[in-house]
């Protein structure tokens, strides 16, 4: 499981330090997915790469699976199974050869790695390109092949940044079902998406966050139920919009 | 730190990168192929010339006086010869030869000797100016010879005397220098150079790939959170860069060496003493090691700092520059290993290099190289750790990237570092290249035209054609006049440090003797006038150099401040001398006239302080031994150390209240 603990990240900027992730609090269970939603440079991906580790929380902190990211990077690593937004693949190996690679970094032994790439490549439907290039593959089965990659060491807690974006409707599907099995099978998931309709669908709980900050926490019902509203866009606008109507009244 | 994790990192990338079309044909593909083609070229093309002068007739004009027995018997067997059209009428065949319509003219004559035997006299009438002619000669004369050994044989058989009577003296040719001595000193001088610039492109281009193309491919976060720790993703990367050099390396050494050798076998030069001395090899191959992973390390904390190929790629580039400049030292004359040289890298590998070859290494000096090339290579390997830790290096944002695009409409960007860095190698090829063969030519007009061509007009086009106000950059600003007086003081205690400076260095850097005189018959007044070089090495680099350097290049550095900014610009400075020995003073130099430009936000001041820091070093070097006073300071070229801290003392004096009058303006000018 993930929780987050006052988690902020600033990027020094030529006049003002700019906060990217500000005083960010929420929790992830096991067998849960829990989606961040947001516009772009809402400050997903940041949050993401410092549960990662490969970015250091400015203040505050996380932990994963109870190790804490700040000081236990090594332990996190391991245990986490990350999908980044813009991830990219070796253009010159095969799927096999890419996801071998991994499991092999990530200890996994190599009978099971091959029972495992079987696996994977059942529920992927990926068996007809397993031995290609990458050089030769589509953008939705590059994205498959990076989800395979990702978890081949079959982690306890998955972060998946925005694994759908540039995906067609069947082949995202496709991929929104494969993370509904691994929740069954008790893993924590945290999901990053600017669309609403698939945050709907797939999240058990979700956190909105805008400009680095949480707007609100909870199911569609609960937000549903909080607005007065049916339409998913105009409920995350009608948080927008609060927010800065807060922060109006608090400068005056 | 897990050995196994960094062997799978390390065979997957080799993996990778073997799948790569451009390093498979930079490491493998061209020096198998490009050294035979161009060995064989060369080899058939020569051998072809000569089997072509060897199968044309040549035209010989015989006049036999003699007509006996034997001057017959000799007629008969030159007419056996190929490739000879004898004639035995000619008008005047002296004219003929002269004209190279005829090669040669024999005539044979005799007499009694003094004992009674016959002397046939031939005369070979030829033309040593024609190639024809001088092969009608020397086929001739290989020729008579042979028939004189017959001739003497039957005589001496004739009494009875064996023919073994004429071997009293045996002469046979032995060179002192061992064959594996000339070839050593031959190689030690060329190999060090190409080793070290074959190993540097080789890993160049492989660890361009290694980070920066992760970065840009967007894999590199994929391993960072991956498994692996940093220090393994690191140390796998770093054997890869290491190997695919070395393969490089080897793959260019053997098939140079083949092919040298297909061309000795080729033009019928005996081979059998061609050897590398193999027995060598080991000790080069340990000396090499720490060199190697030491360029491995630099050339992959580059590639980590890079955003993405192409800025990798022009960081790389004044590094391998560098790297070819002191591995130059290996070519030039007189210079041997001391434990100073020993402790700098690539110029030390580059002797010990050449001292192993030819057999006469010093243990001690060897230690010392592969010592303080490991230290080096350790700290490189540890930036290279460091920077892969640094997320602020690893997730920068790509700067704009219309850095290349300058001749737009618009007023753009031409002081990125990146641009820069290209600006600089660019200028820096045309000086070594065109520079170079102008200053050849004729030194003073070289100079001149090297000024004018390569270093003011380039600088001036580059900042014109990107739209800039040349007046606001250049800082064509005016200044106090003290301050003018001030640079004009500062000059002679400035010049005294300096020469102290460098009498420092040649105490632990010896130079050559012989390099010190080819240096100083260079810029040797002998026949020029005083006012002539004044202007040329004075006024010039004053007005020119100071335009490139602290007119446009050190506004590239600005931003990151004053003191970077006065260090990036003077070290570029030095190494634009492109001499070892100057690197350091020039650098500092160019740290003062840098730190004159910015403090005053003017050139003007760092020209005047060009100008008579060149101009009272010609005078010193032309009228030191004349003038009485002068003579007390030097001896023997040398300053005695005392007068060198005094100026010191003195110019720190006067830079500070320089210091305390001008306040520090605003850097940047947009
Ligand atoms: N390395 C960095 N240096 C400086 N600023 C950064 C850096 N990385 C991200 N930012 C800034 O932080 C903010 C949040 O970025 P982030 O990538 O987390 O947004 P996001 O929610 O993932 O957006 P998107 O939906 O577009 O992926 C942005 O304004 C971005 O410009
Ligand atoms: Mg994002």
């Amino acid at each position: 499981m993930i929780k987050v603990d006052k988690l902020s990240k600033k990027f020094p900027q030529k006049e003002k330090d700019f906060y990217a992730v500000n005083e960010l609090s929420f929790t992830a269970d096991k067998g849960e997915i829990v989606v961040l939603l947001g516009v772009n440079g809402a400050g997903k991906t940041t949050t993401m790469r410092m549960l990662s580790t490969v970015l250091k929380p400015s203040s505050g902190t996380a932990t994963v699976e109870g190790f804490d990211i700040r000081n236990k990077a090594q332990q996190v690593r391991s245990r986490l199974g990350f999908l980044s937004g813009d991830t990219g693949l070796y253009s010159r190996l095969t799927p096999r050869e890419i996801i071998t690679y991994f499991a092999r970094l990530y200890d996994v032994r190599d009978n099971i790695i091959r029972e495992r790439i079987m696996e994977l490549s059942d529920v992927l439907d990926m068996g007809s390109f397993l031995d290609k290039k990458i050089d030769l593959l589509s953008t939705g089965m590059k994205q498959k092949v990076s989800i395979a990659r990702s978890i081949i060491h079959d982690p306890p807690v998955m972060i998946l940044d925005e694994p759908t974006a540039g995906l067609d409707i069947l082949t995202a599907r496709n991929i929104v079902e494969f993370i509904h099995k691994c929740k069954n099978q008790g893993k924590c998931v945290l999901f990053s998406t600017h669309i609403m309709r698939e945050a709907e669908r797939i999240a058990d709980r979700i956190v909105m966050i805008h400009e680095g900050r949480i707007l609100a926490e909870g199911s569609w019902s609960d937000f549903k139920k909080d607005t007065g509203l049916r339409d998913l866009d105009d409920i995350f606008i009608h948080y927008v919009n609060s927010t800065s109507e807060e922060e109006v009244s608090d400068g005056s | 730190m897990d050995l196994k994790k960094i062997f799978i990192i390390y065979r997957k990338e080799m993996l990778d990168l073997l799948r790569d079309k451009r390093t498979v044909i930079t490491s493998v593909v061209i020096p198998i192929v490009l050294y035979p083609l161009i060995m064989i070229g060369f080899s058939s093309l020569m051998i072809r010339q000569e089997t072509k002068l060897e199968q044309q007739f040549v035209d010989i004009y015989l006049q036999d006086k003699s007509v006996t027995e034997i001057s017959s018997r000799i007629v008969d067997s030159l007419q056996t010869m190929d490739y000879v059209n004898i004639y035995y009428e000619s008008e005047d065949y002296l004219e003929l030869i002269q004209q190279d319509i005829l090669h040669a003219a024999i005539t044979i004559s005799d007499t009694l000797g003094a004992t009674g035997y016959e002397l046939f006299k031939i005369t070979i009438t030829y033309n040593e100016a024609k190639e024809m002619s001088k092969m009608a000669y020397s086929k001739l004369r290989n020729i008579l010879l042979e028939i004189e050994t017959g001739l003497v044989g039957e005589r001496l058989s004739a009494i009875q005397i064996d023919e073994e009577i004429l071997d009293a003296i045996e002469i046979k040719a032995d060179n002192v220098a061992p064959p594996e001595q000339m070839l050593g000193f031959i190689v030690g001088k060329i190999l060090p150079y190409l080793l070290i610039v074959l190993t540097l492109s080789g890993g160049a281009v492989v660890a361009s790939d290694l980070v920066a193309g992760e970065k840009e491919r967007g894999t590199l976060e994929t391993i960072l959170v991956s498994a692996a720790r940093r220090i393994e993703l690191v140390i796998g990367k770093y054997l890869t860069i290491i190997t695919i050099s070395l393969i490089t390396v080897f793959l260019n050494l053997f098939s140079m060496f083949f092919s040298f050798k297909h061309l000795m076998t080729q033009s019928g030069v005996d081979t059998s003493s061609v050897q590398l001395p193999l027995s060598n090899f080991g000790l080069i191959l340990i000396a090499m090691l720490p060199l190697v992973t030491l360029l491995a390390a630099i050339l992959l904390s580059i590639s980590t700092y890079a955003r993405n190929i192409k800025e990798a790629q022009s960081y790389q580039m004044p590094i391998i520059f560098a790297g070819m400049m002191l591995a130059m030292i290996s070519m030039l004359p007189g210079f041997e290993l001391t434990l100073g040289f020993a402790l700098l890298p690539i110029i030390n590998f580059a002797l010990l290099f050449k001292n192993i070859m030819m057999g006469s290494f010093n243990g001690l000096h060897f230690a010392v190289v592969v010592g303080s090339t490991l230290i080096l290579d350790i700290l490189a390997i540890y930036v290279s750790i460091y920077l892969f830790n640094k997320e602020s290096i690893l997730f920068r944002t790509a700067e704009e990237d219309k850095t290349l695009k300058f001749w737009g409409k618009e007023k753009s960007n031409v002081f990125t570092s990146q641009f820069i860095v290209i600006f600089f190698v660019v200028m820096l090829l045309l000086l070594f290249y065109i520079g170079g063969s102008w200053q050849s030519k004729d030194l003073m007009e070289g100079l001149v035209k090297t000024q004018i061509f390569i270093i003011l007009l380039p600088t001036i086009l580059v900042l014109r054609i990107s739209k800039n106000n040349l007046p606001q950059v250049l800082r064509l600003n005016k200044t106090r006049p003290s301050n003018y007086l001030m640079v004009l003081l500062m000059a002679v205690p400035a010049l005294l440090t300096a020469i102290g400076i460098g009498n420092v260095i040649n105490y632990f850097f010896p130079v050559s003797e012989t390099y010190l005189k080819s240096m100083q018959e260079l810029v040797g007044l002998e026949q020029k006038s005083i006012w002539m070089a004044l202007l040329v090495i004075g006024i010039l680099p004053g007005i020119c150099e100071e335009t490139m350097f602290r007119g446009y290049i050190i506004n590239g550095f600005t931003k990151n401040g004053f003191w970077k900014a006065i260090i990036v610009s003077g070290i570029l400075f030095g190494i634009f001398h492109l001499d070892p020995f100057r690197l350091l003073p020039a650098s500092i130099l160019g740290f003062y006239l840098g730190y004159l430009t910015l403090k005053t936000n003017s050139i003007f001041p760092a020209m005047l302080a060009h100008f008579s820091n060149n101009s009272l070093a010609i005078i010193l070097g032309n009228y030191a031994d004349k003038i009485p006073v002068l003579k007390n300071i030097f001896q023997d070229d040398q300053i005695s150390i005392w007068y060198s801290i005094i100026a010191l003392i003195i110019f720190i004096v006067l830079l500070r209240s320089f210091h305390k009058q001008n306040r520090t303006e605003e850097l940047n000018f947009e």
